[in-house]
């Protein structure tokens, strides 16, 4: 229930922000994915079903309000939640800087999984020396803009912590 | 066995929903309908519509600041006055500038028969590779899936999801996007496709086709969206080819499509316009 309340508080506002603000700000093409810095930070601190659940409904609202195929995005947040929660088990990931890099990691992993998995049901030329010119780009926002949303998710966690008790 | 998958549930969760992610995509290219995107859709409806409503007065007064910059601190009541004034002309001019979009796309509705509604755009694809927007009118203005979504310039797109009040528009120059097109000088047949550099390619011309850049492209009116004649871009380069029967011609969509705040949907067709 608390990770519910935790994802409904940060994940509406940042699509919200994500499908109204920040295309009018992108970089190129490239905007921060707000919704992938939330992924990691599920894999990194909620290591139960509802964190898996959680990543799933993270990309099936990005599926929701793009126009690619459903179940894209679902399935590489899915992929992103468990090697990010993998890789939380054996190594220790818990200062800013590594988990700045991580988000980078994340990032180039999620768009070389959609870019895989798009020229497997479409065969679109250019699509993939295109989506590989904002690959870099794409990552660097959404480590940039990392510290921020982590801050505010622990913050939130917090309070519905305290809510709860 | 219980115990296995006791101590490993969160992977087993995981696996499991990456296998449900994979049958959804499979599903979805099968053509089969998501039921959950209509009601997130409405249900985000609102929000987008308030984020919109403040970007749109936030970026009123922040202009309406910047014109006020360099007026002297002895002036401030002055200030005050031109600032009211400011932002009255800002509206105003706003005010106008919509009004004088509104009554283009009157102008452009009365040049075609059936029926057709405007709508405004409250968001846009928040991925880069796919290129949508999120209107504010659905299924309680008569607004279906496959409606073609115009502007006075030309071609914007067509529905491809809908609920209550919002419904999604796939752009010409998605990927995804095809319009059956012809070149108004000659006659020549293709397929308006959107490329990723957000512009547009005409697909499967006749090798032998006459094609030259400058040439304006029209809807055919044969894919059963599109209304016959509506313009959807210039050629900008026309490929050859090395190989085949076929060339393809590289298109500027004459509609301004990352500018658009107003479209004008296709409710229903005239029959006369569909070939």
């Amino acid at each position: 229930m608390r990770a519910a309340i935790l994802l409904a508080l940060v994940t509406i506002p940042a699509l919200l922000l994500q499908t109204t603000i920040l295309p009018l700000i992108a970089i190129g093409n490239a905007t921060p994915d707000l919704l992938l810095i939330i992924c990691v930070y599920l894999g990194l601190h909620l290591h139960s079903i509802a964190g898996a659940v959680g990543a799933f409904a993270l990309g099936y609202l990005q599926d929701t309000f793009s126009g690619g195929t459903i179940g894209l995005n679902a399935f590489a947040m899915c992929l992103v939640f468990t090697v990010v929660y993998l890789t939380s088990r054996r190594l220790w990931v818990d200062n800013a800087v590594s988990k700045i890099v991580v988000v980078f990691l994340a990032s180039l992993l999620k768009t070389t999984v959609i870019l895989m998995l798009v020229a497997l049901f479409v065969s679109v030329k250019g699509l993939g020396q295109s989506m590989l010119g904002y690959l870099i780009p794409e990552a660097l926002l959404a480590a940039v803009f990392t510290p921020a949303v982590f801050a505010l998710l622990a913050r939130t966690q917090v309070l519905t912590v305290t809510e709860e008790e | 066995m219980l115990d296995f998958f006791r101590r490993n549930r969160v992977l087993v969760a995981s696996a499991g929903l990456l296998l449900l992610s994979l049958l959804l995509s499979v599903g979805a290219r099968g053509g089969r309908r998501d039921p959950v995107a209509g009601v997130v859709l409405e249900l985000m409806r609102p929000l987008q519509l308030a984020v919109t409503g403040a970007v749109d007065a936030a970026t009123g007064l922040w202009r309406s600041y910047i014109a006020l910059v360099g007026v002297t601190r002895e002036n401030e009541l002055l200030r005050r006055r031109i600032r009211e004034l400011e932002q009255q002309l800002v509206h105003g001019a706003e005010m106008q500038l919509a009004e004088q979009r509104l009554d283009q796309l009157l102008r452009f509705r009365s040049t075609f028969a059936g029926d057709s509604i405007a709508a405004q755009i409250i968001g846009r694809d928040p991925l880069p590779w796919s290129r949508t927007v999120t209107i504010n009118k659905g299924a309680n203005d008569g607004i279906g899936k496959n409606a073609a979504v115009l502007s006075n310039q030309g071609v914007v797109g067509q529905t491809i999801a809908n609920s209550s009040n919002a419904a999604r528009v796939l752009l010409i120059t998605d990927h995804n996007s095809g319009v059956d097109a012809i070149i108004q000088r000659s006659r020549a047949h293709g397929i308006v496709k959107g490329a990723l550099d957000g512009g547009c390619v005409m697909k499967y011309l006749d090798r032998e086709a006459s094609v030259e850049t400058g040439d304006l492209v029209v809807t055919s009116g044969l894919d059963g969206i599109f209304p016959k004649g509506i313009v959807i871009g210039e050629v900008t380069e026309v490929n050859p080819g090395t190989r085949g029967l076929l060339k393809e011609a590289e298109i500027r969509p004459s509609a301004p499509l990352a500018q658009l705040e107003e479209v004008l949907i296709v409710t229903r067709p005239a029959v006369e316009e569909m070939q």
